[in-house]
């Protein structure tokens, strides 16, 4: 595939291209999600984007699989036990926290995740 | 490794603690009220404020305040305490809640997303103002796909951008703190914070912003304000005087969209870490990678890692030491080696072709090797999660793991942050090591420090550590940041930036001229004062 030098321009080019594309196709500006309120996020999708970065990595205790009671998860992340920091409402909002605080408490250990 | 770190009982204990908000004392409080302001006043303030943003997104009692009154750093007199906090979704609500925070003499802390981790997260400067919640405002307005440049509102966290340009398919890379998935581009840029690849400069490539001032009225910066105009995100400098700078590290204004470049994928990235024995090696590895930084062959922001803050990231204290005082700097060392690490671990990277990549390497490693480190690249350290972690920062990419370091000594967690700048010169990193070391030890601290290098200079970024839990540690922590601040001070070395407790002491260290021409900017910009008195010294 030559040298990568031209595959650098060639990769450049097809993906700005289609970046292009489907920003056109999004009305020419290019629009992210709407506020949260309007459209909630699954647990699966919040853990992996916020508390799978130090939890079962690490950093911070491991959560799934511990039967850890809903309520207790909530007061925690709102709280920002320790070396946690705090959620607030406007981050993730009331209805997402008790969701994620459900699939929590019932959510089967990952073997994947690993240390303290 | 060791098991969960805390039991299902310690767990529901401090669950209760906070849902039940069974505070031991006052100053466990979540709320104060602004100083001189009646109950009364302020309960018909936010009726206005509800009017404004909705019932919802207006926090005035102690169970919904809660997450505002969270931070890292030592308050032991209760001086960090928000009255509340208002959470606008739009410009418009944005002006609003200024004209009635000006007819109540409300002041207001502007934040973006609120994790100024080790500066005080969401915290005001001084208890009693409310938290202007910004991260409702969560849109990524523009992204140029061709210019590479994005125009974004507050609340977007870099974790966000890295999704869209993951979602879309761009070819453009996000430059992170270590922080990234929780954190604000915007936040972060009006610190003036820093990153790890080439674009690690975000103030540098920072390009037109959106401000809201205290009177409601709205300021484009640099060429935002010509009509019919297409460069906001293009060209920096506008026309006159270049105003962006002064709403960084600032209350002049309430910042509500912010442009900034994007730097394009190179085809080809390689990590290095360089590794060094001993403390004294940092002065030859400052010499060393300064002319590389200058001349641009080392093209990222290059982090110098010592070895207690590697190690702080993923071990507690008493994993390695359970003796009286700082750790020992032998057993440091040992513990370093034990973990693949050296007393500094220098990470840098190479970005572009393998052609330019293998022209330049073996300039870097002989410079290096002469200067007694160990070059090693993924072939060696493949695998090290130290080594893992910076490969990640420095192609931009999503990592919490430096939040570790915050539990050090158990936890209750416990970080506040002195930020030291020094020229890139070996004789002053050196020197600044060991000052920092010294009255670090003597308040039994150890000594945790990362020196992220610009191209003349380097911040010098120090983590103290302590218990949160434990007053008398987080007293002698504040003892600690002060000294530090005021004798590093008297050899001329001050912070580049600072957590809301020390904000006024280092305003001192920059001088009395500066702090009037900032207080009759502030006056002239903001004369009720309602946008986050104190914030660097600003009244
Ligand atoms: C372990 C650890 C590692 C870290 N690593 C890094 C790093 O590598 N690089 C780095 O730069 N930082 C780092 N930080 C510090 C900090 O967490 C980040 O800088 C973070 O991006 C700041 O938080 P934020 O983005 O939520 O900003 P915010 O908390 O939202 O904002 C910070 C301050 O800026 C002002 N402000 C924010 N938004 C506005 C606005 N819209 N209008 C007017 N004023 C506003 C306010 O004074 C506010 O208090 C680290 C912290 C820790 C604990």
């Amino acid at each position: 595939m030559g040298t990568s030098a031209s595959r650098w321009r060639a990769a450049g080019g097809l993906a700005a291209a289609a970046a292009m594309a489907a920003i056109a196709m999004l009305g020419g500006n290019a629009r992210a999600q709407a506020t949260y309120e309007v459209q909630p996020r699954a647990p699966e999708f919040l853990y992996a984007r916020t508390c799978g970065y130090c939890h079962g990595h690490n950093v911070a205790p491991i959560i799934r699989g511990r039967n850890l009671p809903a309520p207790v998860i909530a007061a925690m992340v709102r709280s920002g036990q320790g070396a946690m920091p705090a959620f607030k409402p406007t981050e993730i909002t009331n209805a997402e926290l008790q969701a994620l605080a459900q699939w929590l408490s019932t959510a089967p250990a990952d073997p994947r995740e690993h240390g303290q | 490794m060791s098991g969960p770190g805390f039991s299902r009982r310690e767990m529901l204990a401090i669950g209760g603690a906070a849902a039940g908000l069974a505070a031991m004392t006052p100053l466990a409080h979540a709320r104060m009220l602004p100083e001189a302001m009646d109950r009364d006043v302020f309960a018909a303030a936010c009726r206005e404020l509800r009017a404004i943003v909705g019932e919802d997104w207006v926090f005035a009692d102690e169970a919904s305040t809660i997450s505002y009154r969270k931070s890292f750093i030592p308050d032991l007199r209760g001086e960090h305490i928000p009255s509340g906090a208002v959470a606008p979704a739009s410009v418009e609500q944005v002006q609003a809640i200024l004209a009635v925070a000006n007819r109540y003499k409300l002041p207001l802390w502007p934040v973006s997303t609120g994790h100024n981790m080790g500066y005080g997260m969401a915290t005001p400067a001084s208890s009693g103002q409310m938290i202007l919640d910004l991260k409702r405002m969560n849109r990524i307005i523009d992204f140029d796909a061709e210019l590479g440049t994005i125009l974004v509102e507050p609340g977007v966290t870099y974790q966000q951008i890295h999704d869209y340009i993951e979602e879309h398919n761009l070819p453009y890379w996000l430059d992170v703190p270590t922080v990234g998935p929780i954190v604000s581009m915007v936040g972060n840029t009006l610190e003036r914070g820093v990153g790890y690849t080439p674009y690690g400069d975000h103030f540098f490539m920072q390009c037109g912003m959106e401000v809201v001032l205290a009177d409601g009225s709205i300021l484009r910066t640099g060429m935002g304000s010509i009509e019919n105009g297409n460069t906001w995100q293009a060209f920096k400098w506008g026309y006159g005087p270049y105003l962006d700078g002064i709403f960084t590290q600032s209350n002049f204004g309430v910042v509500v969209k912010m442009g900034m470049w994007l730097m394009p994928k190179p085809p080809v990235y390689k990590p290095f870490v360089v590794r060094s024995a001993n403390f004294e090696d940092v002065a030859a590895i400052t010499n060393t990678i300064r002319p590389f930084r200058m001349n641009n062959l080392i093209p990222n922001g290059v982090l110098i890692m010592g070895a207690l803050y590697q190690l702080a990231m993923f071990k507690r204290r008493s994993e390695v030491f359970s003796g009286d005082g700082a750790i020992p700097m032998d057993l440091l060392k040992a513990e370093a080696a034990r973990n693949g690490l050296g007393m500094w671990n220098t990470y840098f990277a190479l970005y572009g072709t393998d052609e330019i990549i293998g022209a330049v390497e073996p300039i870097l490693r002989g410079a290096f090797e002469a200067a007694g480190g160990e070059v090693l690249t993924e072939a060696e350290m493949g695998g090290n999660p130290w080594f893992e972690h910076h490969k990640t920062l420095m192609r931009g990419g999503m990592s919490l793991e430096e939040i570790g370091l915050v539990r050090w000594w158990g936890r209750n967690g416990g970080a506040v942050a002195f930020a030291p700048v020094a020229p890139a010169k070996g004789d002053q990193t050196l020197a600044q090591s060991a000052l920092a070391t010294e009255i670090m030890n003597k308040y039994g601290f150890d000594y945790a420090p990362a020196y992220a290098v610009g191209g003349r200079e380097l911040h010098h970024i120090i983590f103290l550590m302590f218990d949160k839990g434990d007053d008398a540690s987080a007293a002698r922590a504040e003892q600690c940041i002060d000294e530090m601040i005021t004798r590093f001070g008297e050899r001329g070395w001050a912070a580049y930036r600072s957590s809301v407790s020390t904000m006024d002491l280092v305003a001192q260290q920059y001088g009395q001229t500066n702090r009037e021409v900032n207080a009759r900017i502030k006056q002239a910009l903001d004369p009720n004062h309602i946008l986050a008195p104190g914030k660097q010294g600003i009244a």
